[in-house]
């Protein structure tokens, strides 16, 4: 219908209109816009850290150790007197990054494994599931843990800990639409115009489930932050020095009768990242149901 | 006419597995379809017309049927024998069909110009831009307005009948030399039945194509095709060039097919329902399929009559009665 409005020649290209179709899905939604805000400015203060920070998170100075919020020090210093400000906004770079990478790994991987499943089925689909749903059984800190207990924690670990992790969850969310999806009359009709079957499933399948996959990933991406900050709270995570947000709870613990606010400014940098990246889930989850359910023809 | 015919269908039979055991959905199916004809494929749901089609496709579903005996040549291949790979590259290319829902049988997700293209893409591997072009010009080919403009358009903006002919630009986007058309007409309106039909003819003529009809509908068949083979139950029972079959209906059932027609100018009295069902394939009589339903129904019908041609008609007129056709008349 837009298209209709616009000039011939000059009609938007198929991606323009569905990111537009997206906000104004997106936009019914006003808790998610705080989440997408949020998030964003999360992620613009962990790419800006060594703008924002005020002190070198590494730097030690015994003197100013246990110092309350000062003009100096916004959030005060830790045991070895860094400064905890800087510390949070470096800590945010690892936990996105390492969070994000490894569910992008996990969205990947689980959506392929779960449209393989679910496209060609028979006992192919059950061996896989089958696999996927004894992953699954493992709580994911369990799992985790068990990962970077056997491999030693680093930060490749831990991410290849996390996305094993998230794989079957996606596996699931990719292979139920998939399964529905490939009895639809344009699949056959894909079949019958002599398409493969990789192309079947990336061309005209993937389109139609990668909604879901999204809503599963900005979820998912908030359990991997808590995952990470739980697997670093137990000393299993990055290196002590290089500040992480589970770690920084940690080191503040040791001290947490005295100096609460240690273990705090971490805690709820965690507890905001998680609620702003469900938010989105949220708003994204209405612009999958109500709109593309509908068009997808029931 | 003197040509090799276009696709020769010989003996094909076709079985899905039923609680274990492999019965014929369809059974010795014998028809040529020559170089620029329209072979029209008659009957009611469940006779094995759409199945004849995705025979040829070779789309039969792997885990539940087998084409289990008989030979499909085209251009020198018995596609029955031919490997999946090989398969897909005649798909679409050189054999393409049609579906009977124009409103589900396009991606929801995808872009009508996009959906056209991809066939070029794929089969003849062109690029991006260049198979573009070449979508919007068959889009004009089968007449969609502004189809510029329309190229972008996904196809809840389409109506059932443009969307239908979205699908026959798709499976014409690589010229091919057979078209199967599934009831492209059945879901559609009267008024866009008749568009949709005119427009397939006068395609038809300008690719030089040959074509599969498959309908239930006499009155669309009468219209569109050269040669009309009645399907009953897995079976041809009749077939016949279009003004024989329709001159002198032979076999029983292509009779009471015809007298079941709601007609304009006659009451609704001599109106004629077939009694009974068509047998399930699991439940198939021994002798002719059709005996159970049939009013000329004699002792000899409990042997499977053959094919033969009928007394007094033209010589390719062919049925598969005792009682009408053959010896016994």
């Amino acid at each position: 219908m837009s298209a209709m409005t616009g000039e011939p020649s000059a009609a938007p290209p198929p991606a323009n209109r569905a990111l537009r179709q997206f906000f104004t899905a997106f936009n019914t939604n006003k808790t998610s816009w705080v989440g997408l805000v949020t998030f964003a400015v999360v992620a613009l203060v962990a790419v800006l850290a060594p703008v924002i920070a005020t002190h070198d998170p590494l730097e030690q100075n015994i003197l100013d150790k246990l110092q309350g919020p000062s003009a100096e020090f916004i959030l005060g210093t830790d045991g070895f007197g860094r400064d905890i400000w800087s510390r949070l906004v470096y800590g945010a770079r690892l936990s996105l990054w390492i969070g994000g990478v490894s569910i992008l790994i996990a969205m990947v991987v689980g959506s392929l494994i779960g449209m393989v499943a679910g496209y060609f089925g028979g006992r192919l689909d059950i061996a896989i599931m089958q696999v996927m749903d004894v992953l699954l059984s493992f709580p994911s800190l369990i799992l985790g843990l068990m990962v970077v207990a056997m491999m030693g924690p680093s930060v490749g670990n831990l991410i290849f800990a996390i996305a094993l992790t998230a794989i079957p969850p996606f596996a699931r969310i990719a292979r139920a639409p998939t399964v529905s999806v490939k009895e639809r009359d344009y699949i056959e009709a894909c079949r019958a115009l002599g398409y493969s079957h990789p192309r079947i499933m990336a061309v005209h399948i993937l389109p139609n489930i990668f909604p879901e996959i999204l809503v599963m990933g900005s979820l998912w991406l908030a359990t991997a932050i808590r995952v990470e900050a739980s697997l670093s709270f137990i000393g299993l995570g990055v290196r002590p020095p290089t500040p992480t947000w589970g770690g920084m709870i940690r080191e503040g613990f040791e001290n947490i009768l005295d100096t609460w606010w240690l273990s705090m400014a971490p805690s709820v940098a965690i507890l905001v990242i998680v609620f702003a990246l469900n938010m989105i889930g949220d708003g994204l989850r209405d612009f999958v149901d109500p709109k593309l359910k509908g068009e997808r023809g029931g | 006419m003197a040509d090799a015919p276009a696709l020769s269908v010989q003996g094909l039979t076709t079985e899905f597995r039923i609680g274990g055991r492999w019965h014929a959905a369809i059974r010795a199916i014998d028809f040529d379809l020559e170089k620029n004809e329209t072979l029209a494929l008659v009957g009611e749901s469940g006779c094995g017309k759409s199945i004849t089609a995705l025979s040829i496709l070779g789309l039969i579903p792997k885990a539940a049927g087998r084409i289990a005996a008989g030979r499909i040549l085209f251009e020198g291949n018995d596609l029955a024998a031919l490997d999946e790979e090989h398969m897909r590259e005649i798909r679409g290319d050189r054999i393409a069909m049609i579906f009977q829902e124009p409103m589900t049988s396009l991606n929801p997700v995808l872009t009508i110009g996009f959906q056209v293209a991809e066939a070029l893409r794929y089969h003849r591997g062109m690029g991006q831009a260049e198979a573009r072009a070449h979508a919007l010009e068959i889009l004009e080919q089968v007449k969609i307005p502004s189809a510029r403009q329309r190229l972008d358009d996904y196809p809840h903006q389409f109506s059932g009948g443009m969307r239908q002919r979205v699908m026959i630009a798709m499976a014409l986007a690589c010229k091919p030399q057979i078209l199967l058309a599934d009831e492209p007409t059945t879901a559609l309106d009267v008024t866009i039945q008749a568009q949709v039909l005119l427009l397939l003819a006068e395609l038809k003529q300008l690719y030089g194509m040959s074509m599969i009809f498959i309908s239930h509908n006499l009155g669309v068949v009468a219209t569109i095709a050269d040669r009309v083979a009645v399907m009953y139950a897995g079976e041809i029972v009749e077939i016949a060039a279009v003004n024989d079959l329709f001159d002198r209906p032979t076999h029983p059932y292509t009779e009471a097919l015809l007298r079941s027609i709601p007609r304009v100018d006659r009451t609704s009295d001599t109106l004629m329902a077939i009694p009974g069902q068509v047998p399930s394939i699991n439940r198939m009589p021994q002798g002719c399929r059709y005996a159970p339903r049939c009013g000329f129904r004699q002792k000899i019908c409990e042997q499977p009559p053959e094919l033969a041609p009928v007394a007094g008609s033209a010589p390719t007129h062919q049925a598969r009665c005792w009682v009408r056709a053959g010896a016994a008349s």
